[in-house]
C-alpha cells in the first residue's frame, strides 16, 4: 500500500511504542464488566454466608471463604444487595450524601456488587467520588528512593531532598537483595535528616522485610501482595490466612502496613479464571478489608501495562482506587510503575488521582532519575519535578510535592550524606569518604558517584544482621557523631512505634510528629466550601506558589 | 462480632494484668514483663482519645513498664532504654483497636487483637508461625500443633483459632504439605 504521509508521521510518535490490545474476556483481558463476571448475589443463613456472587458455599475457594467470613458486614448485606446499583453510584457522586453514609452501604456489599456500582461511573464522576471518599482529608503522595548500585550515600541524599520536597512516605528496595539492611538504614537516616516525621520502608521478601521492621530499620511496609484468584494467590506463596496473619505480625511490632494488589496481576501470572480486572481487584480489596489492614496500594501498580492496554483500562484503574477508598481503606493509588512512552499519556495516567487527591497520589514517584529506579521505573521522576509543581500551581491542587530552592537542596543533601557517613562509622560499616559525600551532594544519578566496594558492603550488611544491630545502635551512632537533631528524629520515630497512633487508617506525620490520619483528619468533603482546599491550607499554598523560576514583575531589571 | 470483641478484650486485659512470665528463652525481644497499670481495667478508649501520644502520653507504656516520655536521647545513649523498650504493648494495641472500632473500623480492631497476642511472642517464633501458614508448608497436624502452642504457651486464643480455621480450610482447598 502506498503510505499516507500523515499516518507515517503519527506512527513515529512515542505513543506508538506503547502496547495496545483488543479485549479477550476469556483470558481476563477486559477492564470491567467482563462477560464471565458473576452477577452480584448473597445469601445469609443463620449468620453464615451460604451464597456469594452466584457461588454456593460448597463451591467456595479459599478467597470466597475468607471474604464470606471476614470481608463484609453480613448483617446489612441482603438489604444493600437489594439496592439499585445506579442509585448507590449516584450517592457516591452526590456531594450532599456524606461519606459516612456511603461507607455503611459499601462495607455491606459483595465484590461483584461493588464492581457493578463502580461500572456505572464515568471518569469525571469517579474523580468527584474519589474527592469525597478518600479517607484522609489532606492529600499526600509517596516516593521511591533507589539507585542501581544501592549506593547508601546517594540513597541518604536523595531521601533528604525528597523529605524537603514534601513526601511523607518513602520506599526503597534493592538492586542486590543482600543490601537490604543498608538501604533500609540509609533511607531512614536520610529522610529524618530532611524532615522529621517521614516514614520509610524497604520492599524485599515478606519474611525478611518483617525482620528489618522488627529491628526498627523500617516504619511501614506495603508490598504485601494479595491476588484475586486462588491459583495466583498460591503462586504468590501465600493464602488469605497467611497474609492476614502477617498483617497482625506487623501491627504487633508497631509497624504500619498496607497490602498491595492491582489490575493485571492475574493476567500477568496467567490465571484469571476469565474474569475482568475490576472484579478480581474487588476481591483483593475485600480481602484487605477483611484482614483488618488499614490500607492498600492499588491501581495497576507494577502491572499497569495490562489495564493500560485495554479499552477503559485507566478508567478501571481509577475505579479500583475508588473502590478501595469507598470501603474506607487507605489508598496509595499507584501512578508508579513506568506506564507510557508518551508524555501526554504519562500525564493522563495520574490526572484523575491528581485532580481528586488521594491518600498518596503516587505510591512511588521516582525521587531519583528513572534510570536509577530499581522498581523498574516510575511514571514520573525527579526530572518531572518542575512540571509537576507547575501543574499544582496552575490548578491550585495539592499534589503532595513542593518546589524547593537549589541552595536548600544542596544543604540538605549534604547533611543527609554526612549523617549516613556518621552512621556507617558508628556501626563499623565500610567507610564513606568525604569524596562520596561531596558527590552525593551535587550529583543527580549513580554515575555521578564514586564506585564503592560492593562485596565489602554486602559482607558488612550480613555482619550487621548477625551482630543483632538495632535502631538503638543507629541512634547512638548519630548522637556520638554530633548529629543530635537527626538522632532525636530517629528516636521520635521509635517512640511513635510504641504509641501506635500511625497504625490507624491513612496515617502520616507532620514535621512536629503530629499524627494525621482518617481518625483525626477525616475527609469531610460535601461540595463547594467543604473538604480540603489548597488555598485554605496557607503554608502549603505559599510553598507551591513559590516556584523559584517565576519572575517577580514588581522587581524586574529592564 | 461485638460480643466476641468484648470477650477477647477481657481476656487480653486479664492477661496483661496477670501472669507475667511468658518467657520462652529463645530471644529477648518481647518476652518481658507486661505492664500492669490500673488503666487496663478502666475506660474504653474512643476516637476522642486519639492520638494517644498527644492525649494520653502517661497511659502509653513500654513493655518494661516505662513511660513513653522516658524514651529520651539521654536514656537511649546511656542504655537505660534499649530496643526492648521500643516496642508496642498488647495494652496499647487494644486501645488502638478500641479507637479504630469507635471510628467505624471493627476489622482493624480484630487485627489488633491478634497483634496484641503476638506482642508476647519472640520475633523468630512469629516469623516461623507466619511461614507455616504459607501454602504447602505444613501438614494439618503441624498447624493444629501451632494452634495448641499459641493457646497453651502464649495464651493467644484468637491466633490459635486463626490457625485452626486455616488448618480446616487448607485441608479442603488442598494447601497442605504434599498437596502441590
Amino acid at each position: 500500500m502506498k503510505r499516507q504521509k500523515r499516518f507515517e508521521k503519527l506512527e513515529k510518535r512515542p505513543v506508538h511504542l506503547d502496547g495496545f490490545v483488543k479485549e479477550w474476556d476469556d483470558e481476563g483481558l477486559v477492564a470491567m464488566e467482563g462477560k464471565n463476571d458473576p452477577k452480584p448475589s448473597v445469601k445469609v443463613e443463620n449468620g453464615v454466608v451460604t451464597e456469594l456472587d452466584g457461588k454456593k458455599k460448597a463451591d467456595f475457594d479459599l478467597i470466597d471463604k475468607y471474604i464470606a467470613e471476614y470481608g463484609f458486614n453480613i448483617d446489612k448485606a441482603e438489604e444493600v444487595m437489594a439496592m439499585d446499583s445506579t442509585k448507590i453510584a449516584k450517592m457516591l457522586v452526590d456531594p450532599n450524601v456524606p461519606r459516612s453514609e456511603i461507607v455503611k452501604l459499601t462495607t455491606a456489599m459483595t465484590p461483584a456488587k461493588a464492581e457493578e456500582v463502580i461500572s456505572k461511573l464515568n471518569f469525571g464522576e469517579m474523580i468527584m467520588a474519589v474527592q469525597k471518599m478518600r479517607p484522609r482529608r489532606t492529600p499526600a503522595t509517596q516516593c521511591h528512593i533507589t539507585n542501581t548500585r544501592d549506593n547508601p550515600v546517594e540513597i541518604a541524599a536523595d531521601a533528604a531532598e525528597a523529605s524537603l520536597r514534601g513526601f511523607p512516605e518513602q520506599e526503597t528496595t534493592t538492586a542486590i537483595a543482600r543490601y537490604a539492611p543498608l538501604n533500609a538504614i540509609s533511607i531512614m537516616v536520610g529522610s529524618q535528616t530532611g524532615r522529621p516525621g517521614v516514614i520509610t520502608q524497604c520492599s524485599v521478601e515478606e519474611s525478611e522485610e518483617l525482620s528489618l521492621g522488627m529491628r526498627g530499620f523500617t516504619a511501614y511496609a506495603e508490598t504485601i501482595s494479595v491476588y484475586g484468584t486462588d491459583r495466583v494467590f498460591t503462586d504468590g506463596d501465600d493464602t488469605p490466612w497467611s497474609k492476614g496473619f502477617l498483617a497482625s505480625c506487623y501491627a504487633s511490632r508497631g509497624l504500619k502496613m498496607r497490602f498491595t494488589s492491582g489490575a493485571g496481576s492475574e493476567v500477568m501470572m496467567g490465571y484469571t479464571e476469565g474474569k475482568s480486572m475490576l472484579y478480581l481487584e474487588a476481591r483483593c480489596i475485600f480481602i484487605t478489608k477483611g484482614s483488618g489492614v488499614q490500607g492498600l496500594q492499588n491501581g495497576g501498580v507494577s502491572c499497569i501495562g495490562i489495564p493500560g492496554a485495554v479499552p477503559s483500562g485507566l478508567r478501571e484503574v481509577l475505579g479500583e482506587n475508588l473502590l478501595c477508598m469507598m470501603i474506607d481503606v487507605e489508598c496509595a493509588s499507584g501512578c508508579d510503575q513506568a506506564f507510557s512512552h508518551s508524555d501526554i499519556r504519562r500525564t493522563e495516567r495520574m490526572i484523575g488521582q491528581f485532580i481528586a487527591g488521594t491518600d498518596y497520589i503516587s505510591s512511588g514517584y521516582a525521587a531519583e532519575e528513572n534510570r536509577d529506579n530499581t522498581f523498574a521505573g516510575s511514571n514520573m521522576d525527579v526530572l518531572d519535578y518542575d512540571d509537576y509543581c507547575s501543574m499544582e500551581r496552575d490548578l491550585s491542587i495539592n499534589g503532595g510535592i513542593v518546589p524547593i530552592h537549589e541552595e536548600d537542596a544542596i544543604k540538605i543533601r549534604n547533611k543527609g550524606a554526612k549523617a549516613i557517613q556518621a552512621v556507617f562509622d558508628g556501626l563499623g560499616l565500610p567507610k564513606i569518604t568525604d569524596e562520596e559525600v561531596e558527590a552525593a551532594t551535587y550529583g543527580s544519578n549513580s554515575d555521578d558517584m564514586p564506585k564503592r566496594d560492593m562485596v565489602q558492603d554486602m559482607k558488612a550488611a550480613q555482619d550487621l544482621m548477625d551482630r543483632g544491630t538495632t535502631i538503638s545502635d543507629v541512634i547512638k551512632a548519630l548522637y556520638d557523631h554530633d548529629f543530635k537533631d537527626v538522632a532525636e528524629a530517629v528516636l521520635k520515630l521509635a517512640q511513635q512505634k510504641v504509641c501506635g497512633d500511625y497504625l490507624q487508617t491513612s496515617a502520616i506525620f507532620d514535621g512536629d510528629w503530629n499524627c494525621i490520619s482518617a481518625v483525626n483528619d477525616t475527609n469531610d468533603y460535601m461540595g463547594p466550601g467543604t473538604g480540603y482546599r489548597l488555598w485554605e491550607d496557607k503554608p502549603q499554598w505559599d510553598k507551591i506558589k513559590d516556584i523559584p523560576w517565576a519572575m517577580d514583575p514588581q522587581h524586574m531589571d529592564f | 462480632m461485638s460480643e466476641v470483641d468484648e470477650l477477647v478484650s477481657k481476656i487480653l486485659s486479664q492477661l496483661n494484668n496477670g501472669d507475667s512470665s511468658q518467657s520462652t528463652g529463645t530471644t529477648t525481644a518481647s518476652s518481658v514483663t507486661p505492664t500492669s497499670s490500673p488503666a487496663n481495667s478502666g475506660k474504653t478508649f474512643d476516637k476522642g482519645d486519639y492520638p494517644l501520644f498527644r492525649k494520653h502520653p502517661d497511659d502509653v507504656k513500654t513493655p518494661t513498664g516505662k513511660a513513653v516520655s522516658d524514651i529520651t536521647l539521654d536514656n537511649v545513649v546511656s542504655g537505660k532504654v534499649d530496643s526492648k523498650d521500643l516496642r508496642i504493648t498488647a495494652n496499647t494495641l487494644r486501645r488502638q483497636g478500641e479507637i479504630a472500632a469507635s471510628a467505624g473500623r471493627p476489622a482493624i480492631q480484630r487485627n489488633f487483637q491478634r497483634a496484641a497476642e503476638l506482642t508476647k511472642i519472640p520475633d523468630d517464633k512469629v516469623l516461623s508461625f507466619y511461614n507455616a501458614l504459607r501454602p504447602f508448608r505444613s501438614s494439618k497436624q503441624d498447624l493444629l500443633d501451632i494452634a495448641k502452642q499459641l493457646r497453651d504457651t502464649y495464651h493467644a486464643p484468637v491466633c490459635a483459632n486463626w490457625f485452626e480455621e486455616a488448618a480446616g480450610n487448607y485441608e479442603i482447598s488442598k494447601k497442605l504439605k504434599g498437596d502441590n
